[in-house]
């Protein structure tokens, strides 16, 4: 130890801090960043118009093309809360729910098969079902049409719901395979060795894990089926089975002035259900793919 | 009978020779180490006894019967894998059941022996916890109940240590060992790890390239490597290797190596005789056969002049990497013994520590002749405990 | 047996390990095959047949019609309507698809990297909400918006006018890229999120500016995501149909009538299935083209 008094001793500087890191959320205000947020806020509201005045519309007592404050009332929306106007909506939710049920357990069984098992040709197939997936609609309008006929399945909810299934089919199954390839192998082979067969294991084992991907993949299917228009337009011409998509079409073609508030109320009610389902798909797959805990990476 | 027989097995996968005709005997309750480093073909041999891959060429017995085209689950075994493959989606309660529960067995019974077993291995205030709650040494001992609960004919273990810290390895290893002890279930162990290998296992099963190199228990191994690369795989530091050239002196054979020459007695004189002359030789010698001469016994007669690289005071000890006629050699010194780099010192060695092997074909030249390479039955020790059991 | 030296030849024996195909399999994706077959392939290679047909929905050839050879092709090349639609298709496909939401997808993806979290998340809302909505609804906003008095007209001062009168494709446009940007902007910004940040990091050391940076790095590294989704965009509005029927129907006159909506017109609003199948087809065809165009593009990166 030094006796001077002089110098004072190297001692860690414990009592200083070190600087703490620049929260990354609010950088600097460089004139990039400024005129970015100008543009994007600009961006923003050419977006948030057209909803804009679907909204104002809907709530406003006598409603236009125009995009104004709303003069408050909720008579629109009584107006088509209403039984016969609602009952659309069922049609929609019909079709949407028997083709998303039939293209999930479809595509279970083919994703799991697919991505477990030895199939010849299997890249080959997997291609061309994503060929599929991308075909126009337009071409099959004309010869389901007349298969339709000929089999005496026209005017059904049910077959038309079939049929929307089989389009669905394709994008479902790539993606549910998909999933099931990020079930880590490793734990089927756990299953496996403790002594389960393969029905056991894929019931107690991959289709929990892929549980998240699997709902992702048929509120997908659900969304899109529910939007459905030009298949059940051409197969499907009965009255009492005309989803919510014809519906609105129907009021915009009929004579005479459109009612915009009545179908702007109308419109927003169509999209909730829709809306809802794609906000739960969001949380469920942004959380979702973490195996935690069973497999150490 | 041996409870598992791999006979001539081989993996293709492609044009690469993953496994190459394995032919090994476990004994029943054996504890079977099967080491290597990365790529040699000691975890596609685990797969191929469990089900998982089928052998190209071969067959696998267990108890005498042949399992090529058995099913995983039809075999009767338990495994735990390096990543521990735990359901994440059950408790560690249904992870534990679940291959009871396959076998439809009593939900009471299973709920008793569940609770046994997590008793055992200290989880079992963890039964209501998902794999994701649980630390690695509690998944691990997790992995390792589900096993145990299978009663199996065997345990097929794949480096289940190597994602463990230090302490808990160790702990972890004592802990194996000692469920080996109290069940006597044979078990099949992969590591790359050599000294788990040694410390763990009854017997070694040393693989590179697909190959068997040598299997024999961890004494043997250490002190008749049966080529260069189990010479070198096994022992830490590794083995020191110098070039050399058999040749005889006053018509007693010797060898010549690192500027000097060394005559051989013994076995090693026997085997020498054997081959041809001026044979090319590989010769090694282990770090703690090779000492300052200020500190060895008189036995050591051998001298080398050497000239000091590196000192590494390991506090015990100090190894001391020197060279001799260029080339590098490590030696055991004394903890306190003030050499330093750039040093002359003297080396000294007895011959028969010495390992010689044939530097065309990298066996050991005691070898040659004996079953050495091939795989030996187990030893008397386990074969007696064996019959114990049973 | 000398086990310690590295490559020992083996036998020719015959191998135990051939990946067999189980045919418990085919159990597993009997359903999909089935429906697939029956509800798509056959309507697929039928719509191929029908195409050279005079099929019609009512008339002389409902019940019974027959096999025309290259008749509604010549038809097809000599209609006016046809060429006039698949040039609406073209720009439809390339201004409103490639173009806009391309440049506003990626504008919007790299806007979002330096945007205030609180305007990230709200306009990331707004744009997706847009996507979300089912076409109906979008396509009646549209229509609203185009009429006069609408958002265009005011927009334009001049509220009198009634775009989807005078201007219906380009309002048409406008409706399918504001409702699909949200698409590419997701995909680009999944991809710019992948650009590793060490090589922007890197070009800005050795000086380079902002745009310099854009172009020369981050959009080259990015050229496999920006093709895919050209792919993709192209392939969507080529099948692109409620949004345009439910505002014009088509019109004014032929004006909006792209190939889906011209097919669908010519088979059951003038009955004539088989012409409007041969139309369908030569959209198929002109899909396929493009994608041929893609892969072609994209293989050197899928080879990688």
């Amino acid at each position: 130890m030094s006796a001077s008094t002089e110098q004072a001793p190297l001692t860690p500087p414990i009592a200083v801090k070190p600087p703490s890191p620049s929260p990354n959320r609010y950088k600097r205000l460089t004139a990039g960043t400024v005129s970015a947020n100008g543009l994007l806020i600009v961006l923003g509201a050419a977006f948030l118009v057209p909803l804009l005045w679907l909204v104002f519309a809907s709530f406003d007592k006598t409603a236009t093309a125009s995009l104004r404050l709303p003069n408050l009332s909720l008579i629109h929306y009584k107006h088509e809360l209403t039984g016969t106007n609602l009952k659309p909506f069922w049609n929609s939710f019909y079709i949407a729910a028997v083709s998303t049920i039939v293209t999930t357990v479809v595509a279970l069984f083919a994703g799991y098969a697919l991505s477990r098992r030895h199939i010849p040709f299997k890249r080959t197939f997997m291609l061309v079902v994503l060929f599929m997936s991308g075909l126009p609609v337009t071409i099959l309008l004309v010869p389901t049409y007349q298969l339709f006929v000929r089999f005496n399945w026209l005017d059904s909810k049910f077959y038309t719901s079939l049929f929307i299934a089989a389009t669905s089919l394709p994008f479902a199954i790539w993606l549910i395979k998909n999933f099931i390839d990020q079930v880590p192998i490793e734990l089927e082979e756990a299953a496996q060795i403790d002594g389960a067969g393969n029905f056991t294991t894929m019931t107690r084992v991959v289709v929990p894990l892929a549980l998240p991907g699997i709902i992702a993949t048929s509120m997908i299917t659900f969304i899109g089926a529910w939007g459905a228009f030009v298949i059940p337009l051409v197969l499907d011409s009965n009255p009492a089975d005309t989803p919510g998509s014809i519906a609105i079409y129907q009021f915009l073609t009929a004579n005479g002035q459109v009612n915009f508030g009545d179908l702007a109320a109308y419109s927003i009610l169509f999209a909730i259900p829709v809306i809802a389902i794609y906000l739960l798909v969001s949380r469920k797959l942004s959380g979702a793919f973490t195996f935690a805990g069973g497999i150490k990476t | 009978m041996s409870a598992v027989r791999f006979e001539g097995v081989s993996k293709l996968f492609g044009p690469v020779i993953a496994v190459n005709e394995l032919t090994l005997d476990i004994a029943d309750g054996e504890f079977l180490v099967l080491v290597g480093p990365s790529g040699c073909g000691k975890t596609t041999s685990l797969r191929m006894l469990a089900g998982f891959e089928r052998p190209t060429y071969g067959t696998v017995y267990i108890d005498g019967e042949p399992v090529n085209t058995k099913m995983p689950k039809d075999r009767d075994l338990a495994m735990v894998f390096q990543s521990y493959a735990l359901y994440p989606h059950m408790t560690v309660l249904k992870n534990l059941s679940f291959g009871l529960k396959v076998r439809r067995e009593k939900r009471d019974s299973i709920r008793s022996q569940v609770d046994d077993v997590a008793k055992m291995l200290d989880i079992d205030m963890l039964l209501e916890r998902r794999p994701s709650e649980l630390s690695g040494g509690q998944r691990q001992r997790v992995a390792l109940g589900r096993a145990l609960l299978r009663r199996p004919k065997a345990f097929l273990m794949d480096e289940p240590l190597s994602n463990l810290d230090a302490a808990l390895r160790v702990q972890m290893r004592a802990e194996i060992k000692r469920l080996h002890e109290r069940f006597g279930i044979t078990t099949v162990y992969v590591t790359h790890d050599q000294i788990e290998a040694m410390t763990m296992g009854s017997r070694i099963a040393l693989m590179n390239d697909g190959l068997l190199q040598q299997c024999a228990a961890p004494e043997e191994i250490y002190d008749r490597p049966a080529n260069l690369f189990s010479a070198s795989f096994i022992g830490s530091p590794t083995m020191s290797m110098a070039p050399g050239r058999l040749c005889s002196e006053d018509g007693v054979p010797a060898i010549e190596w690192l500027g000097t020459r060394t005559q051989v007695s013994g076995e090693h004189a026997a085997a020498l005789k054997r081959l041809e002359r001026e044979s090319e030789l590989t010769i090694g010698v282990r770090a703690e056969d090779l000492r300052w001469v200020d500190d060895a016994p008189a036995s050591h007669a051998v001298r080398l002049s050497a000239t000091v690289d590196v000192v590494e005071p390991l506090g015990s000890e100090t190894l001391v990497v020197a060279h001799v006629a260029d080339r590098p050699l490590t030696a055991r010194f004394p903890p306190r013994s003030g050499v330093g780099s750039g040093d002359k010192v003297e080396l000294a060695l007895h011959p028969a520590h010495l390992h010689l092997f044939d530097a065309r074909t990298e066996q050991n030249v005691l070898s040659v002749g004996s079953d050495q390479a091939h795989t030996s039955t187990p030893t008397d020790n386990e074969a007696a405990l064996a019959s114990e059991r049973s | 047996m000398d086990v310690s030296t590295s490559a020992v030849a083996l036998p020719p024996r015959r191998r135990q390990d051939k990946v067999r195909f189980q045919v418990s399999s085919v159990g597993w994706l009997l359903p999909a095959i089935a429906l697939l077959a029956v509800l798509f392939i056959v309507p697929v290679v039928y719509a191929i047949f029908l195409a050279f047909t005079n099929l019609q929905l009512l008339g002389p050839h409902a019940q019974s019609f027959q096999f025309t050879g290259t008749a509604n092709l010549s038809r097809m090349f000599g209609d006016s309507v046809f060429w006039h639609s698949l040039f609406l298709t073209a720009i439809f496909v390339v201004a409103s698809g490639i173009v806009a939401q391309t440049v506003f997808g990626f504008a919007l993806a790299l806007l979002m990297q330096r945007a205030l979290p609180p305007l990230r998340l709200g306009i990331g809302a707004i744009v997706i909400l847009a996507w979300v909505l089912p076409e109906i609804s979008a396509a009646f906003i549209w229509y609203a918006a185009g009429q006069a008095g609408g958002a265009i007209s005011l927009l334009t001062r001049s509220p009198n006018t009634n775009y989807l009168s005078t201007s219906a494709m380009l309002i048409v446009c406008i409706a399918n890229a504001w409702r699909n940007t949200a698409f590419s902007m997701l995909v680009f910004s999944a991809g710019l999120r992948n650009v590793p940040e060490e090589v922007n990091e890197a070009a800005q050391l050795e000086g380079a500016g902002y745009w310099r940076r854009l172009f020369s790095v981050t959009i080259p590294i990015m050229r496999p995501t920006i093709f895919t989704n050209l792919l993709l965009i192209t392939l969507a509005t080529l099948s692109d149909f409620t949004l345009i029927f439910a505002m014009t129907q088509g019109g004014p006159g032929n004006d909006t009538a792209i190939l889906p909506v011209y097919s669908y017109i010519e088979a059951f609003q003038f009955n004539e299935l088989g012409y409007g199948t041969a139309i369908a087809l030569a959209l198929i065809v002109l899909g396929g083209l493009f994608s041929l165009l893609y892969v072609r593009h994209l293989r050197p990166e899928l080879n990688k």
